[in-house]
Formats: structure tokens, sequence, C-alpha cells
């Protein structure tokens, strides 16, 4: 069980950033953007060649992050100067960034082999105490990313960017200028992408050009099933980052549960899909029923405390 | 002072589909007119609204707001001197957000923004007074969210969020049709006071005689993109609900359900020519109801 956990843990934690990034585009500006499908591996290809290169593993972590953010760039751009929707425009960028990912590696898969990454330093311990370290620098990365993501939020920038997705005309007639916002959106989205693949390709010790696939269907998932647990909206800042969290570790949890109990590694696309369309089942037949909860919980409440109040 | 000067709006120019939606429009507004238009149903009134605020841009002409020339400015570009009130609640505000995330948006406006918090306890305080002049108690609510606000408090909550940046034109596109008698009597009451206390130019829309006669100190009435007649202060004042729609349906246009409700048995006479050129028009309209609203009948040229 413990090794569950752990599991969960150091595979889960390098997808909270990217699921935080699927999260901005989906969510907060209902957008789909599927560049993170070659965002996710460009970042982890460009932190393998700095890496190799014998970058400090922090600097080859900033690299990753800024070469994927690039790539929502030009997302950005096509979508703005060629005027197709972000879906295509993304569409048409996972697909291209397979070549430019494959001659950033050279190879199919390149091994980071002895260089030193964030997490080198942990060899000498055994597997569960080394697990434990590499958890706890992944979680301090990631309780940074989502402290900050969360501050941006509240920031006028945040706020305009959160208004564009919910009334994008209100937000206009406010002085918001949109397509601005669309270019800091994928840029920020990918870049996220970018740092959470660096983190896997430190801890994983390589990088492979296969590495994205389904990378954005993963993220929608593990954000309808975070959604369950902690019901975000637009104002509830602490929900939104909450949400991303919960989601991506249940999200794990379950793949990682299904890898312990003997199912083979190309069954885990299959049981992302399940998932997801288990949370959207959920989200339309169980809604009812957690309103229902909630309400006996209150009612339960409320009976006691009169009884609590006649006892004293 | 507000100016637009032979303004054009033609959407589709040139192809068969094309519609004119303001044409060789010329009007000035005086710093801090309040002015009402009434028009049918496609005579451009919203297309003004449009072209004034920046969400359409004139084919040809150019506007000018006091000394600037803001023609190319699109419209998130001109929000810091222009608000708008939208004719949809749904439309002014932003129903995921609380109540202060709203304001906070609306306090940016006109400054860039950056990465200073949005809501502050410094702002928060400017937010409560402002909202508890609603005398809606939402001063008690900042945090709830928008989309749990009625249609009459979020025109009002549109309203403060218009005023909050101090603009020097004000926009109110048709922006009580969606309210109950009473709420109307009350936005509009807070709409006057607004007005007054901003000093703003306003342009007002509407389809209510009695609104448009009773509000402001200027009444232009339009008809296929263009101001048909322009009434100053007196001539407003000893003009009749029945006289103004005299004016409108004289030009040959229908008279909107909506309206013809609210004349209340003021009936216009049916005139033998306008009614010729509406079974001309629907005779020769092949393309839905829009071109049924802008005849193809060669008139307006």
């Amino acid at each position: 069980m413990t090794q569950i956990l752990l599991d969960m843990l150091v595979t889960g934690l390098p997808l909270v950033p990217v699921f935080l990034g699927i999260y901005t585009v989906f969510r907060l500006r209902a957008d789909f953007d599927l560049t993170v499908e070659g965002s996710f591996v460009l970042g982890g290809a460009v932190c393998a060649l700095t890496l190799v290169h014998g970058w400090p593993s922090w600097l080859a972590l900033l690299a990753g992050t800024a070469g994927a953010a690039a790539a929502g760039g030009v997302t950005a751009l096509i979508h703005l100067l060629l005027r197709v929707p972000v879906l295509l425009a993304g569409l048409v960028m996972s697909i291209g960034l397979f070549s430019v990912n494959l001659h950033v590696l050279d190879t199919p898969t390149l091994s980071l082999g002895t260089v030193g990454t964030l997490f080198s330093g942990f060899g000498s311990l055994s597997g569960r105490q080394a697990d434990l370290a590499t958890s706890g620098v992944m979680a301090g990365v990631v309780a940074a990313v989502l402290v900050a993501f969360g501050l941006f939020l509240r920031t006028e920038l945040g706020l305009a960017l959160r208004a564009t997705g919910v009334n994008a005309r209100m937000a206009r007639s406010q002085g918001v200028n949109d397509r601005r916002l669309t270019v800091l959106a994928l840029v920020l989205a990918n870049g996220l992408a970018g740092l959470g693949a660096s983190l896997a390709v430190q801890y994983q010790g390589y990088a492979d050009v296969n590495m994205g696939g389904g990378t954005f269907v993963a993220g929608v998932g593990a954000v309808l099933l975070g959604e369950l647990f902690v019901r975000p909206s637009g104002s509830k800042l602490v929900r939104i980052v909450g949400c991303v969290l919960v989601g991506t570790l249940a999200y794990r949890l379950v793949l990682v549960t299904a890898l312990r109990v003997g199912l083979p590694a190309g069954d885990l696309r299959g049981v992302t899909a399940l998932t997801l369309l288990v949370a959207i089942a959920a989200e339309r037949y169980l809604g009812a029923l957690g309103g229902l909860t909630r309400m006996l919980a209150r009612n339960a409440r409320s009976a006691t405390t009169p009884a609590r109040q006649e006892a004293a | 002072m507000l100016r637009l000067a032979d303004i054009d709006l033609i959407y589709n120019a040139g192809r068969v589909d094309e519609v004119v939606a303001l044409r060789n429009l010329s009007v000035t507004f005086e710093r801090g007119q309040f002015v009402t238009v009434v028009g049918t149903n496609g005579a451009g009134k919203s297309s003004l609204i449009q072209t004034i605020s920046g969400a359409a841009r004139p084919t040809r002409g150019r506007i000018h707001l006091d000394d600037r020339d803001v023609t190319r400015l699109p419209d998130h570009r001109r929000a810091g001197w222009i608000a708008r009130v939208f004719d949809d609640p749904r439309a002014g505000t932003a129903p995921e957000l609380s109540i202060e995330d709203n304001l906070a948006l609306a306090m940016a406006r006109g400054r860039s923004r950056g990465l200073r918090f949005a809501v502050t306890a410094r702002r928060r305080a400017v937010m409560r007074e402002h909202v508890a002049g609603l005398g809606l108690g939402l001063e008690n609510r900042l945090a709830d969210r928008v989309g749990l606000l009625s249609a009459g408090q979020r025109q009002s909550l549109t309203m403060v969020m218009a005023a909050l940046s101090a603009p020097s034109v004000l926009l109110l596109d048709e922006y009580l049709a969606a309210l109950d008698p009473e709420t109307t009597a009350t936005v509009l009451a807070l709409t006057t006071e607004l007005v007054r206390e901003l000093g703003a130019t306003t342009v007002m829309i509407t389809h209510n005689m009695d609104h448009a006669l009773a509000l402001g100190d200027r009444l232009l009435v339009m008809s296929r993109g263009r101001v048909i007649a322009d009434y100053d202060g007196t001539e407003k004042s000893e003009m009749t609900v029945s006289g103004l729609i005299d004016r409108i349906t004289g030009a040959g246009d229908a008279l909107s359900d909506r309206s013809a409700l609210i004349e209340q048995g003021a009936r216009p006479r049916p005139r033998p020519g306008s009614a010729r050129r509406r079974s001309h028009r629907t005779g020769s309209d092949w393309s839905g109801a829009r071109g049924a609203i802008r005849s193809p009948d060669g008139s307006r040229r």
C-alpha cells in the first residue's frame, strides 16, 4: 500500500504542473489546446539534451520549460495570424512537433546515463527512502508552482485571464485585450507542461519521443476527477489549484493500482480513457448523489447541535 | 465631445448578402449630453452603439472623442473612456466570478493590467461603498458568484461597474428590456442619478417611447442607418408618444411588436405608402428576416 502511494507521488507529482496548464486552457479559457501532446515531449527533450550537454539540473528544468512555452507561443501565433481555432492550431502543432522532437533528441530515446539530475543524490539510498526523497523534492517544486499560480490568478492579469474564459465580450468592454491573454494562456499552459516533463525526464533518466501521447486526455480526465472532489469555480482559487492536485494524484492512483494489480503497461491508455469516462459519468449522474450526501451531513450537524445545547 | 463624421458601417460589402447598418451618419454629442435614441429594429441603433464602443469598425468615416481620433482603436482600448451596458443582463458581468472580482475587473479599466493584486482591502472598501448605494445588500455579498443574482441586480451591478472608472461616455443599449416594470423603475432611477453624478455623455437606446421622451435632453430617431429626426430638449418636451410613433412609421418602417405594445393603444394609422412598400418588400425578399428589415428596394439610396 505504501509503495502504491509512493509510486503515485513520484509519477503523479511531475504531472501536476502539466495538468495545471491543461486546466488553464480547458477550464479558465474554455478552450482546447492539443499542443500539450507535443510540447510535453519538447520540454522533456530540451531538458534531456541540455542535461547531456552538462547543464546543471535546475537550469535544464528551466530550459525545458522555456522550450515548451515557445511551442505554446507558436500555437498562439497560428491561432491569431491564420485565424484558425486554438483546437486546430494545437492539433497541427502536436503533429509537427513530433518531427521537431525527433530532431532535438536525434534518437527516439535519449538516455541521460550518469549525468547529474535533481534526484541523482538519492542513488545511495534504499528504494523506499529514495522514493521518499524524490517525492519530497518534487513536492517542493510542485508546491512552489501551485502557490505561484494561485497568486498569479489573484492579480489583475490573472483576473483578466479568468474573465476572458467566462465572458470574452464583457472582458473586452472592460478593457481587457483578449488576444494578448490568449498568447499568455497558451505560453503559460505549455510552459507548465514543459516543467512537468522536465521533472519526469530527470526522474526516469531518459526522454522518449512518444512520452507525450495521451497527455491531453489524461489531463482532462484528471481535471474532471478533481472537480468531482473539490468543486472549483472562477473565483475560488484555492479550489482551482486543489482540484488539479487532487485530480492528478487520483488519476495516477488509478493507473498505479492497475499496474500493481498486474495489468500490462499497454492497457494503461485504456484505463486512462475509462477513468475519463467514469469521471464524466460520475459528474452527470452522481452530482445529485453528492448533493444528497452533503444535505444529509448538514441535517446531521443541525440535528446534533440543539441536542448539545440542551445538554449544556 | 463625441463626434461621428460620415460614418458608413457595411457588412459583407460588395457581396450579395451585403448589409448596410449605418449610411453616411454624422452626429455630434456635446459633453455631458443625455441622448435617447429610438427607431425600429434594424434602424441602426445598436450599430451606432457598436461603432462608438469600438466593437465594430466603420467602413468609412471618423470618430473623435474630444480631441482624439479613436476610429482605429479596438473596443478594449476605448474602454477607459467609454463604458457600455448591454441589453442582455448576462452579457455585462462574468457569472462564474464573484461580485468583487467583477468589480475589480471594472476598476482596472483604462489602465494596463499588471501583477498587482486585483482585490485588496482598500479596493474592497471602495467597492462596498459603491455597491451599498444600490440598496440591494450586495455590499455584504461581495464573495458571492454573480450568477446567483437576479437580472435586475446584475444590471444594477453592471451600472456600478460602468461608473467605477468615471467614463466620459456611457452607452446604454436597451439595457432595461429584460427587466420587470418595478426593477426597471429602480434601475432607471439609479441611471439618472449616475448620469448626473458622472457628467458623462450618455447615449441610451430604448424601445420605450415614454422613456425616450421623459429622459435626457435630446432625442434621435433613426431609420435604415440614418438619423431622420433630431429633437433638442424643448422640442422633445412638446412631443407626444403618438407623435413620435407617427414620426417613426412615417419613414416607412414597421414598429416592432415591443414598441407597439408599449404605445398602449395609440395605434398609428396605416399609411397607403408604407403599406405598399412593406408588401413590396416581402414580395421581393428571399433572404429571410434580415432582408425584411433592411429593404432592398433601393429607396434608401
